[in-house]
């Protein structure tokens, strides 16, 4: 061994020597749950609550704006307009699918019976709530279809009043 | 306890044993607990020479028991569970390092404004000509010297516990050495 290798050695026991009498900081055990846990815990949950919150308001704004678009189209909150106002509306689309070469009035009574259909499908959710009294629980599963018409799936059909 | 220059860490554990500490069973938390008092401190002491940086070699002391931790149940009772710790915490250390190198830059200019701590020996370790010289070294480079010339591991018992060959061990110390020399050269004389 050199001098310089002695050297070293000694300094790095007068240098180090008080770090390794230093106290020992107590161990705790990491908590377990590896990637799910990295995943859904901290930042990642705070992450998905913010995802989560971004597509509640989106879904929120588009059920806002699905309403707000029928009672545009229609000019009325009340349902018995809208059959009335169907027919108007679907001859201004079809004069303009016309004009652009485009035959048949599908599309057009489409576009109007998706809008109306969804108003619809809300307005039963909300009167099972009302007339079951169960909150809501009971909706959009299908299993009350054929009950008095009143539960099950929304029809795409334009309302008939 | 810290050992006497020239004593080998693997022998000296050895003994330890033969005097009665029973073996670690790999995954038992007991057995963790009690191999995290037994190492806890010479892990700082080799990561403090690595880095330079008392409170960067504490994080990175705990990071790494926190992944010796997690891989313990596959620890084999064979290799010296120290050693294996070493390997463990050199891998963080160098990963510190490394990061560390990138923003040296910004590192500096926090120091320039950083109020002057009270002294402990972890800051006196920081400061001395010796300490601020390993700084400038690679960190696989300090690990070797550190093992080697605090710790008392034989090259070969380095080259063990980190996974290179001997000789690999023997040329990092002997490039540690060398920038050392270049590095202390007032110190020296």
């Amino acid at each position: 061994m050199s001098d310089f290798d002695r050297e070293i050695e000694s300094e790095l026991s007068r240098i180090l020597g008080p770090v390794d009498r230093a106290s020992i900081p107590a161990w705790r055990a990491p908590a377990s749950g590896g990637a799910m846990r990295r995943l859904f815990g901290g930042a990642g949950a705070a992450l998905g609550a913010k995802l989560l919150t971004g597509f509640a308001v989106a879904a929120l704004a588009a059920a806002g704006a699905g309403v707000a678009s029928e009672v545009a189209v229609t000019g009325s909150l009340n349902p018995n307009d809208w059959g009335q106002q169907v027919v108007q509306q679907v001859n201004t689309c079809k004069d303009t699918l016309r004009a652009s070469g485009v035959r048949g009035i599908g599309q057009c009574v489409s576009a109007f019976a998706k809008q109306h259909g969804k108003l619809v499908s809300d307005e039963h959710r909300a009167s099972n709530s009302r007339d079951n009294g169960n909150h809501g629980k009971n909706n959009n599963k299908g299993s009350n279809n054929g009950q008095a018409g009143e539960h099950g799936k929304p029809s795409n059909l334009p309302h008939q009043p | 306890m810290r050992r006497r220059a020239g004593e080998t860490a693997i022998n000296a554990l050895r003994e330890e044993e033969a005097a009665g500490e029973p073996d670690y069973i790999p995954g038992s938390a007991e057995d963790f607990e009690r191999l995290y008092r037994c190492s806890y401190r010479r892990i700082l002491v080799t990561l403090i020479g690595m880095l330079g940086d008392p409170a960067a070699a504490e994080d990175c002391t705990q990071e790494a028991f926190v992944r010796a931790f997690r891989a313990w149940d596959r620890w084999k009772p064979g290799a010296p569970a120290e050693a294996w710790l070493h390997r463990i915490a050199i891998n963080v250390g160098v990963s510190h390092w490394r990061r560390q190198r990138l923003r040296e830059a910004g590192e500096l200019v926090k120091r320039l404004g950083r109020p002057a701590a009270p002294a402990s020996p972890a800051t006196i370790a920081e400061n001395t000509e010796l300490g601020r010289a390993l700084r400038k070294i690679p960190a696989k480079q300090a690990a070797a010297l550190v093992l080697r010339h605090y710790h008392g591991y034989t090259n070969r018992e380095i080259g063990e516990a980190l996974g290179v060959p001997e000789r690999t061990v023997a040329s990092r110390l002997a490039a540690a050495k060398a920038r050392l020399r270049v590095e202390l050269a007032d110190w020296v004389e």
